[in-house]
Parts: structure tokens; C-alpha cells; sequence
């Protein structure tokens, strides 16, 4: 994997449904096909067959001109010759010539039925072509597909689409992506970056916003990047800086905040989320922090009131009805607490805390098959995402977790 | 540095063809059977030469459509688009030209420039760097101003040493002394920006860094020690800003480095760097007990760091803790393998406890990393 994190080297993003091309499978075929047709249609069939073994020794050779260039001749001969199309644009991709690697996923795409890998790397040649919103949609037809492909390939992919959300305005998606990222790969300078854009909010790309917010962008990255894999201690010395520097700017306070609760400091959290409020009235997560702590200390009417609003202001975030039902349970209002919470369910049905208080609430109103349906929900959920630990194991407490909505 | 260099670089990129860049004389013949390729490449030199850029473009695009692959084509055209400032395509069609000549240096270099130019900050460092790598032959002009650049990229990838380094390098070569104050301070202080990204409050602040660091370059000690002092005075609770002199006076004052450090502990607690170098320094000074817990405590902050593990490690060893100081070392190798002193570290240890092959797979190790310096 290169510096920027690409894919390098020879494809990798084979699947098992997605074999690495080789003659072998390309014989048989030919063969009939070459007994099947008229004699004076086989010349340019023998033709293929031959361009293409060449095309394969020489890439197996790393004669990556050479290849590239009877790979074009290949699947211009036989257009219909998907592992063509998908070498052509790997190695074309390697090279960075990501206009004419898309051209060749854009053509694998269209014969290939399935969302697979193609999908992605066409996606990622799109994003480097600034052809983003194609970039986004073909990603998101990636993951709809099931996100197939290596893990070098979903991880970078994932980390693309992570830097389109944010740039598209849906900061809480990104954010979950990037957080998953830093737990799984650590520190780089880009993740850096994409987590002060998407946690201060700017719907920019990195290295493509004023130049006089790089500080501020920085130092935010940092902080949400420590607060994401738990070095607190260091999450906390660039959220003073943040603080010092930008105090009054929307977002910043609410990261402090984050980094206090994370430390179990609830008091100090909550003046930073209010502080928060001040600046930025409509901070639907501040609100949803401070309702959360709400709950714990039993101030039910404000937890609701600032819920409600939460809700209000952003209605397609799954956080705010779950917190919002949360609350009414806590408050024993608990028809409407199910509602909320089939609400949130169904905007993020991989999120287990969701299904466990919707389980709770189900009991409460005697559905106990509902309530036993979503315990096993939730069982399953987390027994897939975290296999290895325990089932009593706490989930963490920020909305940046890895029970964040999808 | 950038705004004076770039016109020069117009000039030189546009005169001198690169090294391998001159069309293969194969292709100089197919040229030859086709008129209107001819026709066209004919129409594209002479606009070139008479500076008629935007005429030259537009033949060069032409002719490049009959002959995708002439090379002297895309070069010309990738350097003319970078004139013009349409640094993207310029990005695309040098990539086009390096996909037929991966060695050429220069090449390379015009890449990452334009990179840098398109904000591709991650791929203009490794496109520079493989420019470098590859020799940009004897355009002194060229040559500075594409190390510049890569001493900023540096820096905003928070490579700060090696930024420093470079840096040095380039004012040790006589480059313009006052281009270098901006780099020098943000390098020297730890903010991973480029200059034209230092927020408006800081400029003061990075200029002093800069011109400190410069003057303990050139042995200027007393005038180096007075900016300290106005900096200090001016910024004192600024991050960064003690770490800057305590560095410094380690070797000069050691007791005077170790109060500026502690100073930056207590400004930025999880200053791993600071922590790192006072810790060392008690190590050194045999103060074991106090550079291991400090170590200690590093390591608690930041466990992903390898050298917190590196300097416990040495810690530990010396305190005669042989394998709870070699699980360091180990941890601090297996983290960033290519850290020389790591492996030297775990050749003493290896050998001291008996361990031959251990230590000599470091030694290998070390052997390695040698090679694949000069390589660089």
C-alpha cells in the first residue's frame, strides 16, 4: 500500500467469486467456440487468443507497457472479455492514468451483472478524475453490493467514500468510517485531516479548503483521532490547543466535551456542550450528548426537551430518535419510546444498543415475542462485529462508536 | 521561494527536454510517414517557441491524438499546462509521459510539482521524492526548488526531522537564506503546515522559530540564545516553544533543557517528543529510576509510539532489567523496523545475553537498512 494509502503492486482485489485471470480458464472456451464457427470467422478468434496470452506474460513479466498495450488490442478484439478490461484497468490504475483505467472499469461494469470490485475501482479512478458524485453513487452500489473485494481494497474504498460523505455534509457516516479506520490502521497524516474536516463539519476534501483553516482543521484531526482509539491524554493536549486558539468556533467546545465524557468527567462535559450550544444553537449532537448525560442524572424534562429538538433539527440521524426513545422510556413513555425506537432501528439496523432498548421497551408493553426477536437481533449483531469479547463487554459511549448509525 | 522560482522554472522546463524525454527514433520515423501528425508537431514547436502557449497546446492535443504515445508530446504539453497553471491535466498527461519513461527523474519531479500545485499533497511527496530518488541531473535550479518543496511536504506529513534536515541541506547549498526562515519554523516547532497555511496570528511566532534554528546552523549561538529569549518572553505559553529551546540547550545548558522541557510537559502533558527527550536525558545522566518511570508514563500515553518503547527499553536495560528491556526494544522494532538504533540497541542486548543469532539477524537488519539508504 502506498503513502495515500492506494492499492500498489499486482491487484489484490480479487475476491474468491472473482478469480485471478488466467489462460486456463480462457481455453476451454475458445476452443469450442473456434469448432462452432465458419472457418473465416476464426482467424480473428486464433488472434485474440494469442494477444491475450501475450497480453498475460507480458504482465506476469511486469512488461506493464507492453501489456497494457495488448490488453487494448485484446479487448478491442473481444470487448465481452471481462478479466481484459479488469487487467487493462488495474495496470492502468497502478500507473495513476486513473482517466483511462476508469474508461476500463466503466466498460468491465457494464458486462459484469454483479456490484463487485469493478465497482470500487472504477469509483476510486472517479474520485481522482473530481468526478465525485459519480465517485459516491458507484461506491455506494459497492457497498450495497456487499462491499466485495480484498480487505486492501475495501479499506481504501471505505476510506474514499469516508471523504465523499464528509464532503456531501454527512459528517456522522464519515466520521463512524474514519473511526473505524484509525482503530484498524492507526495514525496517518490524510486520516488526520479527513477527521478535522468531518468533526468540524467543513464539507471539503482534504488539502481543498482555505488555507487559513489548516490549524484549526489539524488540531481538531488530532484531537478526534486520539479520542477515536482512546489516547485520551493526547486527544486532550490538541483539544486545548483547539480550544485556545478556536474557542468560538461551532464544533470545537463539543469535541472537548467529547474528550471530558470520554475521561468520565460528565460535569465538565456538560459546560463544554452547553458552551457549544451558545456558539452553535443548532448542534443536534451537543444537544443528544448533553440529553444522554440527562438521562444518567435523571433530569428527564430537559433530556426530552433537547431530544425533541434534536429530532427536530435533524430528522434521517438515528442517534437522535434512539436518544429520544431512550429518554421517553427513562420517562416511562413507553408506546412512544417503541416508536422512536423502530424509528432509529430502521435508520441504522446494524446498531445493537438500538435493538437491546427497543427489546426493553417491547418487554415493558408485553410484547415478549417482539422483545425476545430484537434481543436476538442484537446478539447477532454484536457476536458479527465483535466475535472475540464478551457479550457483557460495555459499549462505549460516544457517537463516534462503533455502534454508530449507518 | 515558490513565487521566484516558478518563472525560472517555465523557462528551464520548457527549454531543456528532459533526460530520456527525447522522442525514440522509431517514433521519429512513423512520425515522418504521417503528414498531418508531422504537420501538427511542426505547428505545436514553432508556437511553443514563440510563446504562443495557448496555440501550442491545442496542436500538441491534436497531434497527441494521432500518436497517443509520442513522447516528446506529452512532455511538451505536461510542461505547458503546468505554465498555464491547469495543473490537474497537467498531472494527467505527465503521468502519461512517466508510464513510458518510469526512470526519468525530472519527470517525476514536474509531476509532484504539479501534484503539489493540485493540492495532491501525499502524492506530490512520494512523486518528488521518487524524482530525487532518480537524479534530476544538473539543473541547480530545478534541483532547489524541488527540494523545497519536498522540505514543506515534509513538514505538513509531520516528517519533522527529516524536513530539517533537508532544510539544512538546502542552506548549506546557498539557497536564499530569508526563503527558508517559514519552513525552518514550522519544522522546528512541530505545525505541520505548509506556509502558505500559517494562520495570520503565528507568523511572528514561526519567524522567530526560524530564524533561531537558522542561527544555530550557522554557529550563531549568541543569536540564536537571544531570539530564544525574546521567544520565550513573547510566546511563553505557546506549544512547542520550550520543546524548541529545551532541545537545544540539552546539548548546550543540559540543566537548562531539562527545566524547558519540564515546562513543556506541563503546557502540553502528552508532549510525547518532549517527554521523550527529558526521559533520555535522565537515562544519560544515570537518573535511571526517573527516566524509566517517565518513560513509563510516555508509553502509557502514547503505546503506539515506538520510540517510547526504544527509550523505556534502554532505560530498562541499564537499570539491568535485560529482558523486560529487550520486550521493548522488540516492541519499538516490530513497530518501525527500519529505526537503526533499535537494532544496535538489541545487538548489545542480544550479545550480552548470548543470544548470537538474534544479534546477528540485527546486525542484518542494520545492514539492510544501510543499503536501502544509499539506495535512496
Amino acid at each position: 500500500m502506498s503513502l495515500d494509502g492506494r492499492p500498489k503492486g499486482r491487484p489484490s482485489f480479487y475476491p474468491m467469486t472473482f478469480a485471478r485471470p488466467t489462460m486456463l480458464s480462457v481455453f476451454p472456451l475458445v476452443a469450442l467456440l473456434s469448432m462452432a464457427v465458419p472457418a473465416a470467422l476464426s482467424f480473428p478468434q486464433q488472434s485474440f487468443d494469442e494477444i491475450a496470452q501475450r497480453a498475460d506474460s507480458a504482465r506476469t513479466a511486469d512488461r506493464v507497457t507492453e501489456a497494457i498495450a495488448l490488453y487494448r488490442q485484446a479487448v478491442q478484439l473481444r470487448p465481452s472479455w471481462s478479466d481484459g478490461w479488469l487487467w487493462l484497468g488495474d495496470l492502468l490504475y497502478d500507473q495513476n492514468r486513473f482517466s483511462e483505467a476508469q474508461d476500463s472499469f466503466t466498460h468491465l461494469v457494464a458486462i459484469t451483472p454483479q456490484p463487485g470490485p469493478a465497482w470500487a475501482m472504477k469509483a476510486l479512478c472517479e474520485y481522482e478524475m473530481r468526478d465525485y458524485a459519480h465517485s459516491l453513487d458507484d461506491l455506494e452500489t459497492w457497498m450495497h453490493g456487499g462491499l466485495q473485494g480484498s480487505e486492501g481494497l475495501a479499506d481504501v474504498a471505505t476510506f474514499h467514500r469516508a471523504l465523499l460523505l464528509t464532503r456531501e455534509g454527512r459528517f456522522d457516516r464519515a466520521l463512524h468510517l474514519l473511526t473505524e479506520r484509525a482503530q484498524r490502521r492507526g495514525e496517518s497524516p490524510l486520516l488526520v485531516e479527513a477527521m478535522g474536516l468531518a468533526s468540524l463539519r467543513m464539507p471539503n476534501l482534504p488539502g481543498d479548503y482555505p488555507p487559513g483553516l489548516r490549524e484549526e482543521v489539524w488540531l481538531a484531526g488530532k484531537a478526534t483521532f486520539y479520542l477515536s482509539v482512546q489516547e485520551l491524554e493526547r486527544g486532550q493536549d490538541y483539544s486545548h490547543r483547539l480550544l485556545a486558539e478556536y474557542g468560538q468556533q461551532p464544533q470545537v467546545h463539543y469535541i472537548h466535551g467529547l474528550l471530558l465524557e470520554a475521561q468520565s468527567k460528565s460535569d465538565e462535559a456538560l459546560q463544554d456542550f452547553h458552551t457549544e450550544l451558545q456558539i452553535f444553537p443548532q448542534n443536534s449532537e451537543a444537544m443528544l450528548e448533553i440529553a444522554g448525560i440527562d438521562i444518567d442524572n435523571g433530569k428527564l424534562d430537559e433530556a426530552t426537551i433537547l431530544a425533541r429538538r434534536a429530532v427536530q433539527i435533524d430528522p434521517a440521524n438515528p442517534e437522535a430518535h434512539h436518544v429520544l426513545g431512550r429518554v421517553l422510556l427513562a420517562a416511562g413513555q413507553t408506546k412512544e419510546s417503541a416508536q422512536e425506537l423502530q424509528s432509529a432501528a430502521r435508520l441504522a439496523p446494524d446498531n445493537a444498543a438500538i435493538h437491546l432498548h427497543l427489546a426493553t421497551a417491547y418487554q415493558r408493553l408485553g410484547r415478549k415475542e417482539d422483545a425476545q426477536q430484537e434481543m436476538t437481533t442484537y446478539f447477532a449483531i454484536r457476536k458479527k462485529k465483535w466475535p472475540d469479547r464478551s457479550e457483557s463487554m460495555k459499549t462505549r459511549n460516544t457517537s463516534h462508536s462503533p455502534e454508530a448509525p449507518q | 521561494m515558490i513565487s521566484i522560482l516558478v518563472p525560472a522554472l517555465f523557462s528551464l522546463a520548457l527549454s531543456l527536454p528532459p533526460q530520456d524525454a527525447s522522442p525514440p527514433s522509431q517514433s521519429a520515423n512513423t512520425a515522418q510517414s504521417s503528414g498531418a501528425f508531422d504537420q501538427l508537431a511542426q505547428a505545436a514547436k514553432q508556437a511553443r517557441e514563440e510563446d504562443r502557449d495557448d496555440s501550442a497546446i491545442d496542436s500538441y492535443r491534436q497531434a497527441l491524438l494521432l500518436k497517443p504515445e509520442w513522447d516528446e508530446g506529452l512532455w511538451y504539453l505536461g510542461t505547458l499546462l503546468y505554465k498555464k497553471e491547469n495543473y490537474f491535466e497537467a498531472c494527467t498527461v505527465l503521468r502519461r509521459f512517466l508510464a513510458q519513461n518510469p526512470g526519468n527523474g525530472y519527470g517525476w519531479a514536474m509531476l509532484g510539482l504539479s501534484e503539489f500545485e493540485s493540492h495532491d499533497y501525499t502524492r506530490a511527496l512520494n512523486d518528488l521524492q521518487q524524482g530525487i530518488t532518480l537524479g534530476l541531473g544538473d539543473n541547480r535550479t530545478m534541483i532547489a526548488h524541488v527540494r523545497y518543496v519536498n522540505a514543506v511536504l515534509l513538514t505538513r506529513s509531520e516528517h519533522f526531522d527529516e524536513s530539517m534536515a533537508l532544510l539544512f541541506t538546502l542552506l548549506t547549498d546557498g539557497a536564499d537564506a530569508s526563503s527558508l526562515v517559514e519552513p525552518f519554523g514550522l519544522a522546528a516547532l512541530r505545525l505541520p503546515f505548509l506556509p502558505s497555511e500559517i494562520p495570520p496570528g503565528r507568523r511572528e511566532l514561526i519567524h522567530m522559530a526560524g530564524e533561531a534554528t537558522m542561527a544555530i546552523e550557522a554557529r550563531k549561538y549568541e543569536d540564536a540564545e537571544k531570539i530564544f529569549s525574546d521567544l520565550e518572553a513573547k510566546y511563553p505559553d505557546q506549544p512547542g516553544v520550550h520543546f524548541l529551546i529545551g532541545a537545544y540547550l540539552l546539548s548546550a545548558h543540559p540543566d537548562d533543557g531539562i527545566r524547558e522541557m519540564k515546562q513543556e510537559i506541563e503546557i502540553s502533558p502528552a508532549h510525547v517528543p518532549a517527554r521523550l527527550r527529558l526521559a533520555e536525558e535522565y537515562i544519560k545522566r544515570q537518573n535511571l529510576d526517573q527516566g524509566i518511570s517517565l518513560a513509563r508514563e510516555t508509553v502509557s500515553i502514547a503505546p503506539d509510539e515506538p520510540l517510547a518503547h526504544m527509550v523505556l527499553g534502554e532505560g530498562l536495560i541499564a537499570k539491568g532489567d535485560a529482558a523486560g528491556g529487550m520486550r521493548e526494544l522488540e516492541a519499538a522494532r516490530d513497530a518501525s523496523p527500519d529505526m537503526v538504533r533499535v537494532h544496535w540497541d538489541l545487538v548489545r542486548a542480544y550479545t550480552a545475553a548470548g543470544r548470537v543469532a538474534d544479534a546477528d539477524r540485527e546486525k542484518s537488519e542494520i545492514e539492510r537498512i544501510s543499503k536501502q539508504d544509499e539506495a535512496r
